[in-house]
């Protein structure tokens, strides 16, 4: 497997494009089994733009529901955030990694560095994308579902081609800058964005043209489970990957390798400079080191700076004075709407402003920037000091490990907070530029309750990371049991006899007590607190007695 | 003498692989003891078990007579410490990285933190991450030394210094020692070992082959002895004497290795010829681990 740079790293990445496919299987599987259980006709009976909307076909049946509910959606950006992994590590992680220098050190060109990367990566998601398409054929025939006139290999092929699209965004970028952190973070989101404008726009009328700006809409728009292959589509995101190849193949010729030098940052040069040096001196240094937490708090600045920016102004402030512009046939439909069918949404019905925020705000994205920062800190809190070797020096100081783990718990919560805090002052500033008179009160009480439940899975990665040393088995283990137990939260409820587990899920004790309408549920916000707590003191007592890993 | 680093039957396994065996070892207050061996020998093992990072499968160990894990938060108080293959955080100059230890130990005095500096003529205002790997490896070693701590423990420490800074290192470490308090110096580079230590340890397949004073081991050491005479030598004279190996014999000139008395050699060389010159080159330690890690493998 060492043979050449595209066999090495297959070797190195496969593992991660498996999982991740193999994972979504199960919850296909998982999704089927609920649908199957359940009367559809609570589908079927929508109106046209209703369904049109929420991607259900007329004849929606659990084979459509099951692939929309769990492919479109979690599959796709699953298969994404793996190609923007390995496109962002292709050049810039080889940079990173001081290995660039040795690797061109051999008769190969960049090109062909770049060319086997690229190679390795179509390969990996394509591996993805055929074992979702197995899945997609094994699962129905277990459970003796009808998929007559399903085109699954079309929904994964679109799946593959949107993928792809991402991967080599991030490829170019990384390529372009040689920062992988800052390709995969760019790319990632560029993800989002596109996936909530895509999801988003169509549902104000005037704006309804404006989604297709958005490069989700080439992948979902014309639901190709139903449908089959939309090759317009596909051309348009195949365009971009063909873009961003060539734009990858400028970018690594052109420029200077980066060696493992961190850059020069804003605050570097107010500190170079004479009359900013000594109020930048103690903020970006002796303050900044004054503690574990606050150096933990202050490593992960941007990526705070700009998930709660985005909780803020785009989810918060903006949602609310869009309720207005609505396409009203959505609003007159309101009481047709199931409860349950906005459930893997977070639920929330579009004839109340708290049901708008809550399919638009709180119930996916909300929940995902909160742990998108604590799953960041917490499974490189102690993990990532073992693989960047700087545990051992900092456990030469007379510390104990139980104040590593705990300091950097509280820079974990602190971010967790601040990120529930914007989504609470966009919500109530939203809600007040539109009109809207939602309570001030329970949007706190719903967004303290969007931080618990990040801080409790981020304690979990916490927890995960002090036992394997890994970072990434504390973000990926995390992201599957989340996703397993949003899913879980979503579906269980739709199948009365099943119903009952739901409180297994600790997604239930977030927006389960209906928050946004009810107020603050005390009595479940101490359940979540009491899991990030838990999960807290196992990782204390995990971390305490393993050997601390030599290398990453 | 008061006991700064004292192990009892130190033993680390990792699985079926054994990294450190039955390590008996008592370093005295006031010493600098080089630990020396091959890379994988079991150095980097004993060090992170004595700094409790990892623990050991058996055996215990103790620093200033505190137990190395029952007590280890407190013995940190006292130590500085090197590790090999050193990483530190990239976006820190490196006097943010001095104080965001400094912050977690106290007791640094700053105007001893600015001499080590100089002393080593390093650059605390650039970041760690920018650093050359010599100019990283002296944040490091400012950072063991700035609190002036009763045991240095250092692994392979003089990785990537220039000759010069190695010097200044050198110096820094008789300094400690002659302040009473202790360097413990893990390394493969005997030259250091062999300007710095009292005493040596030898490591090998995780068991310590030998304890023995450098100057002990000086006096064992096989020398490299050239001899001129006025007539011609027979090389038969010289493998005579007891301890004489390999000799080269080039008319007027012989060149032989010896490892006994002096005296002795200089004795038979007296009664057969008149010797002209004679010089001895310095006894080398190299020679000497060569020797243990030759008697090992036979």
């Amino acid at each position: 497997m060492l043979a050449t740079v595209f066999t090495k790293t297959i070797r190195d990445r496969w593992k991660g494009s498996v999982i991740g496919a193999v994972t979504l299987g199960l919850f296909l599987l998982m999704g089927m089994a609920v649908y199957r259980n359940i009367d559809l006709t609570i589908y079927t009976d929508l109106p046209e733009a209703l369904r049109a909307l929420i991607n259900i076909p007329a004849d929606a049946d659990i084979g459509s529901l099951g692939y929309g509910a769990i492919y479109s959606s979690y599959g796709a950006l699953t298969l994404a955030a793996i190609a923007i992994s390995m496109g962002s590590a292709s050049i810039a992680g080889e940079e990173r990694n001081g290995t660039i220098g040795l690797l061109l050190g051999n008769p190969r060109s960049r090109t062909y560095v770049l060319v086997s990367k690229t190679a390795s990566l179509v390969l990996l998601v394509a591996l993805g994308a055929v074992i979702l398409w197995g899945a997609g054929q094994v699962v129905p025939a277990i459970l003796d579902v009808d998929i007559a006139g399903m085109h699954v290999g079309a929904l994964v092929l679109h799946m593959f081609v949107n993928a792809l699209f991402y991967g080599f965004m991030a490829l170019a970028i990384g390529a372009w800058t040689g920062r992988g952190g800052f390709a995969s973070g760019v790319t990632a989101g560029v993800m989002v964005v596109a996936f909530f404008t895509a999801g988003l726009l169509p549902v104000v009328e005037v704006l309804e043209n404006l989604a297709r700006v958005s490069p989700w809409y080439y992948f979902e728009a014309s639901q190709p489970v139903v449908n089959g292959i939309n090759w317009a589509h596909l051309g348009v995101l195949l365009s971009g990957v063909v873009l961003f190849g060539a734009v990858a193949l400028i970018g690594i010729n052109r420029r200077d390798l980066r060696g493992q030098n961190s850059g020069v940052t804003l605050l570097d040069r107010l500190r170079a400079n004479p009359r900013t040096k000594r109020v930048v001196d103690r903020l970006a240094g002796s303050t900044r080191v004054s503690h574990i937490w606050i150096k933990t708090a202050s490593d992960h600045q941007g990526l705070l700076i700009v998930t709660a920016g985005t909780m803020f102004a785009m989810m918060g402030v903006m949602i609310g004075p869009m309720y207005s512009l609505i396409d009203d046939r959505l609003i007159d439909f309101a009481d047709v709407f199931p409860d349950t069918l906005l459930a893997l949404f977070g639920g929330g019905d579009m004839s109340t402003a708290e049901g708008w925020y809550q399919l638009e705000t709180f119930g996916l994205m909300a929940p995902i920037a909160v742990m998108v920062v604590t799953v960041a800190i917490a499974s490189r809190a102690l993990a990532g000091e073992e693989a960047r070797r700087t545990m051992g020096l900092l456990l030469a100081n007379p510390i104990p490990r139980s104040r590593v783990v705990l300091e950097k718990s509280i820079a974990m919560a602190i971010y967790g907070f601040v990120v529930g805090f914007a989504t609470f002052a966009g919500v109530a500033i939203g809600s007040a530029l539109g009109g809207l008179g939602m309570s001030p009160g329970n949007i706190a009480a719903t967004s303290l309750l969007v931080s618990l439940l990040g801080i409790a899975f981020g304690a979990f990665s916490l927890a995960v990371g002090a036992a394997t040393g890994r970072v990434k088995m504390a973000i990926f283990v995390t992201v599957g049991v989340a996703l397993g137990f949003h899913i879980w939260n979503a579906l269980l409820p739709l199948n009365e006899s099943l119903a009952v587990y739901v409180i297994w899920s600790p997604v239930h004790y977030y927006l389960g007590s209906d928050p946004l309408i009810e107020g603050m549920n005390w009595a479940h916000g101490f359940v979540l607190a009491a899991l990030a707590v838990g999960f807290v003191g196992l990782a204390v007592f995990l971390f305490d007695r393993r050997d601390l890993r030599q290398t990453g | 003498m008061k006991s700064a680093i004292h192990t009892e039957g130190l033993t680390k396994h990792y699985g079926d692989v054994v990294a450190l065996v039955d390590l008996n070892l008592d370093i005295v207050a006031g010493e600098i003891f080089g630990f020396l061996g091959p890379n994988g020998a079991g150095k980097t093992t004993m060090i992170r078990t004595i700094l409790d990072e990892i623990h050991p499968t058996s055996g215990r160990a103790s620093i200033l007579g505190m137990d190395t894990h029952e007590q280890s938060v407190e013995i940190r108080r006292h130590i500085g410490y090197v590790p090999g293959d050193l990483a530190m955080y990239p976006n820190l100059t490196g006097g943010d990285t001095l104080t965001y230890f400094a912050n977690m130990r106290g007791g640094v005095d700053w105007a001893y933190v600015d001499g080590l500096a100089d002393r080593l003529n390093a650059d605390l205002s650039k970041k760690v991450g920018d650093l050359s790997s010599g100019n990283r490896q002296k944040v490091g070693l400012i950072q063991a030394f700035m609190n002036q701590p009763d045991v240095l423990i250092m692994d392979e420490p003089s990785s990537g210094l220039d000759p010069l800074v190695q010097r200044e290192f050198q110096a820094m470490m008789r300094e400690v020692a002659a302040d009473g308090r202790t360097v413990f110096l893990s390394s493969h580079s005997l030259s250091e070992v062999q300007r710095v230590a009292h005493r040596v340890g030898i490591i090998r397949h995780g068991r310590l082959v030998a304890v023995e004073a450098v100057a002990d081991l000086r006096s064992k050491a096989i020398r490299t002895i050239e001899l001129v005479f006025d007539t011609p030598a027979e090389a038969s004279v010289f493998e005579a004497v007891a301890g004489v190996r390999d000799v080269v014999v080039n008319d007027h000139h012989v060149t032989l290795s010896f490892d006994g008395h002096m005296e002795s050699l200089l004795a038979v060389v007296a009664d057969r010829y008149t010797l002209v010159d004679v010089s001895t080159e310095e006894a080398d330690l190299e020679e000497i681990f060569l020797t243990y890690y030759r008697d090992g493998t036979s």
